[in-house]
């Protein structure tokens, strides 16, 4: 089953004043349980194509269902809503909210879900110690290190139990050994537990470790290869 | 949840929320010690308009206090003080009789007020004895002795125990007159009203009047003075025929002080608390651009823009709710250290005290005022708070992750 299925996406930002048309046409479907990478040049239009899946941006034509669901014309209200339900958040850095520990951050969207205390701390639980930081439960982000808060951002991203993850160059931060534990950690989490995960990257070691690699340049797919 | 990371966020950027707080601090602090300044004015002038002279209640003929004259008495004042005087909430009543008259020594002469009155009762409502300066309050057997002003003893070039001689109206409508000897020379600290007025027993003048129980005003002094009205409502049950008046419609002008005194003590209040609004607006703004990317992941992730707002707008609060505190416990500390000081305004003396001014002001200010600026602390967090959680909630995520 397509978890995201994109039809003629476009977006041209500044269409009144100097228009940049950041993407051509996109028709991609993601199914349940893909390890995808989105590649492709600086400026290809990987992060828009991102944002426009994540909800967090409108197209500017064409049309997104996300879990069957057409969000390309959701106000921004029910979009803020619509990913705290169903989409998982994985950013290249400022991911945690600092005045909050490990803990509280990974509880944050289960919190804002309403849910009850005594499953927001089992999954916390859970999933701190999946991505291997089940002691770093009370630090704060500025007491861990970048591999650590990335691994924090994916356990918070997993809490709401989302249709998928969406990644924008989640490494891009790192050094090569982080790099390597925190794709490691995202690929077992994915075949043991058939989570989707959908990243951008122009790294080749993580384009390496992903089973479908859509490359785009210029806002256009160019090719869609899986392994 | 909220109120959590509202508490947190304001020790982020502590130096900024000690500011805030302490401007609030100095704000609160400046509008209570001012108001209690002019509250200390206020009532020195009315307490001592009160004490002086006026007392808490009078009862007159309806008549008299427009047109003075002697016939203008009130009929049966024995019996409707005795009255007066079971009446829940008096604590002393007094009589008293009222010319218009001329008071005159050897070096000059000056048109008076004489007031005849009973020194035992007349001590219970008004402080005469006390503002004695010399010679004693109607201590001697003697007959006609007479109080009379310092003001008036320099005017008129007399001292202690020389005579003078009082002219006025008896009940015929006849003049007379009657030789009195300095007992007593009083200042109350208010020229104008020292300038005006002469005491002598009431028996003496009624002598002079040609009738023994003559009285023109009862004088009442209360137990509680915030049940003013209500006594004066009680009295007029018991002097229906006559006027029941409270200090405040005998003295208009107490009335206008007051609230000349609220309305200024309003606006400081407002110019204060508009510093405040501005200084705060500014703070909050830099906090919440400081964030703008922070917010904008918050918001990617499902945080909707009411709670975002409502973080915005906890977090202004309690920097004023934590700032209150130590603001209203400075403001009292001043207030009560003021209090027991007494400014000393004799540098403006002369000038106050020709208003009826006490030189020594002794600030206070009631507790509904501590209240009022407490609430007013946090409308003008609250208001504060507006802009910059408007603000917050306007910014775009997409914008403000492509920062990152
Ligand atoms: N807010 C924006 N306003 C104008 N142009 C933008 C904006 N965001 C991105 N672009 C442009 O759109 C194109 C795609 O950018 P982006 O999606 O960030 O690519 P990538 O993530 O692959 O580097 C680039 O040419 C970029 O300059
Ligand atoms: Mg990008």
């Amino acid at each position: 089953m397509a978890v995201i299925k994109t039809q003629n996406v476009t977006k041209v930002y500044n269409p009144d004043t100097i228009p940049v048309h950041a993407l051509n046409g996109i028709n991609i479907e993601i199914t349940q349980g893909e390890f995808t990478a989105i590649v492709g040049p600086s400026g290809s239009g990987k992060t828009t194509l991102l944002n426009i899946i994540g909800g967090l941006d409108n197209p500017t034509d064409g049309y997104i269902e996300v879990g069957g669901q057409d969000i390309s014309k959701l106000s921004d209200n029910e979009l803020i809503e619509f990913r705290k339900n169903n989409i998982g958040f994985v950013f290249q850095a400022y991911n945690l909210i600092p005045v909050m520990t490990a803990k509280e951050n990974v509880e944050f969207v289960m919190l804002l879900q309403n849910r009850p205390q005594a499953e927001r701390d089992q999954r916390v639980k859970e999933l701190m110690e999946a991505v291997g930081i089940g002691d770093k439960m009370d630090k704060r982000p500025s007491q861990l290190s970048g591999g650590q808060q990335q691994r924090v951002a994916v356990a918070r991203a997993l809490a709401p139990k989302p249709h998928f993850i969406l990644a924008d160059e989640p490494t891009a931060n790192l050094d090569s050994k982080s790099t390597a534990n925190l794709l490691d950690i995202m690929a077992d989490l994915n075949q043991k537990e058939n989570i989707t995960f959908v990243f951008s990257t122009h790294d080749q070691r993580v384009i390496d470790r992903a089973r479908r690699v859509i490359t785009i340049d210029d806002g256009l797919v160019i090719s869609d290869e899986t392994r | 949840m909220l109120f959590k990371i509202a508490w947190r966020n304001i020790w982020r950027s502590r130096t900024r929320s000690f500011v805030v707080i302490g401007s609030i601090i100095v704000g609160v602090w400046a509008v209570i010690s001012l108001l209690s300044f002019s509250s200390g004015i206020s009532s020195s002038y009315v307490n001592s308009t009160i004490q002086n002279e006026l007392s808490h209640i009078q009862i007159h003929h309806p008549e008299f206090l427009n047109e003075r004259e002697i016939g203008l008495d009130i009929e049966d004042s024995q019996a409707i003080l005795t009255k007066v005087k079971k009446t829940p909430n008096v604590k002393a009543a007094s009589q008293r009789t009222v010319s218009i008259g001329m008071v005159s020594s050897s070096k000059g002469a000056r048109g008076v007020m004489i007031m005849g009155v009973d020194p035992e009762e007349e001590d219970q409502v008004t402080n005469l004895k006390s503002n004695i300066k010399e010679g004693n309050y109607f201590g001697s057997k003697k007959r006609n002795p007479i109080l009379i002003s310092k003001r008036m003893a320099e005017k008129l070039q007399v001292k202690m125990r020389q005579k003078v001689v009082l002219n006025f109206q008896d009940k015929n409508n006849d003049i007379t007159a009657g030789a009195f000897r300095i007992a007593g020379i009083y200042s109350t600290g208010n020229n104008t009203f020292d300038e005006f007025r002469v005491y002598v027993r009431r028996s003496d003048m009624n002598r002079l009047m040609g009738e023994e129980n003559l009285a023109h005003e009862i004088a009442i002094f209360l137990n509680e003075p915030r049940e003013l009205e209500m006594t004066a409502g009680a009295l007029k049950t018991i002097s229906p025929n006559l006027a029941v008046q409270t200090y405040k419609e005998i003295s208009p002008e107490i009335n206008l002080f007051e609230s000349q005194l609220q309305i200024s003590a309003a606006i400081f209040m407002t110019i204060v608390m508009l510093a405040l609004i501005f200084g705060i607006i500014n703070t909050m703004l830099m906090a919440v651009l400081e964030r703008y990317r922070e917010l904008g992941m918050l918001m990617s992730i499902g945080m909707n823009k009411s709670r975002i707002f409502f973080m915005i707008v906890y977090e202004t609060i309690m920097l004023g709710i934590i700032a209150l505190p130590f603001g209203l416990a400075a403001g009292y500390v001043t207030v009560r250290w003021l209090n027991k000081k007494g400014i000393d305004l004799s540098a403006y003396g002369e000038g106050m005290q020709e208003f009826g001014f006490s030189q020594i002001v002794y600030p206070d200010l009631q507790s509904e005022y501590y209240l009022q600026l407490a609430l007013a602390v946090v409308i003008t967090a609250v208001l504060a708070s507006l802009y910059p959680a408007w603000k917050a909630i306007k910014l775009k995520p997409v914008e403000a992750i492509r920062k990152i």
